[in-house]
């Protein structure tokens, strides 16, 4: 593998809790995710997804192998804000204003990027220019969770790391989202994303590649390529190849122990 | 619920909170009235509404200044008491080696009685407002201190994840996360301390002797002078109202974002 050209790179990845009784989340995770590729990853519940990312986003430390971003430790990304992650709960400031918790990130921060879109830009971007002075609680999950997206790209970080942000929307909701996301992708000049999701229809429509996880412990059980052409459409969803791919992988995914679509 | 129309032309806000506890109160006064009348109670041990009103209306000047000076030291006491609490809600919430060596400490304070600590007070700091400012600071320091160092450990779990994840400080993630997290628990210590600082303030008045409300009602209880003691009584219950509506209202703003402030009817 040509360690030095990976966005991110995975080496016999593994992870072990052990607060309590010793808990093996990750087992020998070895993957490497070339620059602007959208990877989804999907496995059962409580395989290691969310932990696999905490890992590369430099909220927790390995007990062995490693992770790089950028062929560096991932906290050293984390401080050069070369990271952005999107969490299932958006967990905005219910005492800042929308564009307050936009622009949260860059108090934050030491230094803003050159050429990052300002704040206002990016909440025209997902749409919500509106109601840059609302406040949290007077918006709906759908819109939080565009908050935050806008939020995590105020850095303009080349990558993006997803944990199942669309998790908590409804059915309709989500579906409009995923092609939200996809625009914003496009127009914003294909970042490398990780996305983790329960759905296959999120992940076959989204991403360049789909990994699927095994349960408990987590480790690679396939590596899909998603060769369908962009940008994708609600018309690329009723196609043949499409469902094609998506009952491979569900196929994948009941093996691996889980029945969700 | 249908008003006749002469209540319905009164502000709403009057309507609500003002009216209801007005219209307890007078019953209450009535009831008093009569009863003190009908048993015949002598003055001196319960006085009639009408007696102790007669009273403050002789000299309302004189109730009200030492009302105002009561007050004064109530407020600078919690001021001071609060500031105390939130240095060391501070340390305690970042430091769990520094919670289980002061936590201790703290609840000596809060235990010791105020009669025992009144005269040891004025004997460390003399005859003037200083013991009162402080009698009235030990109240509110417990209080405070647990409020606070909940508060501050309870934020939400996703946004402290997020704030981690963009590398942020512990001053940071203090200042912008900890501390407006922590002002729904800081209200409620507030409405519970000015109270308790003003009783604080009474008590060590009777100690110090020199002005105040706590004075007036020591003196009017030696004179037997049972009207002046419950005009004084009435006067700090009205100015501990207040405070705590006016403490209610400027919580409703700071607080607009809270649940707790939201769901109101």
């Amino acid at each position: 593998m040509a360690v030095a050209n990976y966005h991110v790179s995975l080496n016999g990845l593994s992870h072990v809790f052990s607060d309590g009784r010793p808990l093996e989340a990750l087992r020998n995770i070895t993957l490497g995710v070339p620059h602007r590729q959208f990877l989804s990853i999907i496995g059962p519940s409580g395989c290691g997804k969310s932990t696999l990312l905490r890992l590369i986003g430099g909220l927790l430390h390995p007990t062995s192998g490693t992770a790089e971003v950028d062929g560096a430790e991932p906290v050293r990304a984390q401080r050069t804000r070369e990271v952005g992650y999107i969490f299932q709960d958006p967990a905005l400031l219910p005492w800042r204003t929308v564009l307050g918790n936009i622009r949260l990130p860059l108090e934050i921060g030491s230094r803003s990027r050159r050429g990052a879109p300002g704040a206002e830009e990016l909440l025209d971007l997902v749409g919500l220019s509106e109601f840059s002075g609302y406040y949290p609680h007077q918006l709906s999950g759908g819109m939080q969770q565009r908050v935050a997206i806008a939020r995590g790209l105020v850095f303009d970080p080349s990558l993006l790391l997803m944990d199942e942000p669309f998790g908590a929307l409804d059915e309709i909701t989500r579906q409009a989202m995923r092609y939200e996301l996809l625009r914003l992708w496009e127009a914003h000049g294909r970042r490398t994303v990780l996305f983790v999701t329960h759905s296959v229809a999120e992940a076959v429509t989204l991403s360049d590649r789909v990994v699927v996880l095994s349960g408990r412990p987590g480790s690679v059980r396939a590596d899909i390529d998603i060769e369908l052409a962009r940008p994708r459409t609600e018309e690329t969803e009723r196609g043949r190849p499409f469902r094609d791919y998506a009952d491979t992988l569900r196929g994948l995914l009941k093996e691996a122990g889980d029945g969700v679509a | 619920m249908a008003l006749p129309s002469a209540l319905r032309a009164l502000p709403r806000s009057v309507a609500v909170y003002v009216l209801p506890p007005a219209i307890a109160l007078a019953v209450i006064l009535l009831f008093w009235e009569w009863y003190v009348g009908w048993r015949d109670i002598s003055i001196i041990v319960v006085p009639p509404p009408s007696e102790v009103v007669e009273r403050f209306f002789e000299d309302p000047g004189f109730f009200w200044r030492q009302g105002w000076y009561t007050f004064f030291e109530a407020t600078l006491g919690l001021i001071a008491g609060t500031t105390f609490a939130l240095a060391f809600a501070v340390l305690m919430s970042h430091s769990r080696p520094a919670e289980r060596a002061l936590f201790p400490l703290a609840i000596g304070i809060k235990v010791t009685p105020l009669v025992a600590v009144g005269p040891v007070l004025v004997i460390a700091m003399g005859f003037g407002t200083e013991p009162k400012v402080a009698m009235a600071a030990l109240l509110c320091f417990f209080p405070t201190l647990v409020n606070a160092i909940t508060g501050f450990r309870d934020v939400n779990a996703g946004s402290l994840e997020f704030m981690r994840s963009l590398h942020a400080s512990p001053w940071q993630v203090f200042w912008k996360l900890r501390l407006p997290s922590a002002l729904p628990y800081l209200f409620v210590a507030l409405k519970i301390t000015y109270p308790l600082a003003l009783t604080g303030a009474v008590v060590a008045e009777w100690f110090v002797g020199n002005r105040g409300l706590g004075l007036v009602i020591y003196r009017a209880n030696s004179n037997l002078d049972t009207p002046t003691l419950f005009a004084a009584v009435a006067v700090l219950a009205l100015t501990g109202v207040m405070i705590y509506a006016l403490v209610s209202l400027v919580e409703r703003r700071v607080l607009f974002w809270h649940e707790s402030v939201r769901s109101t009817e």
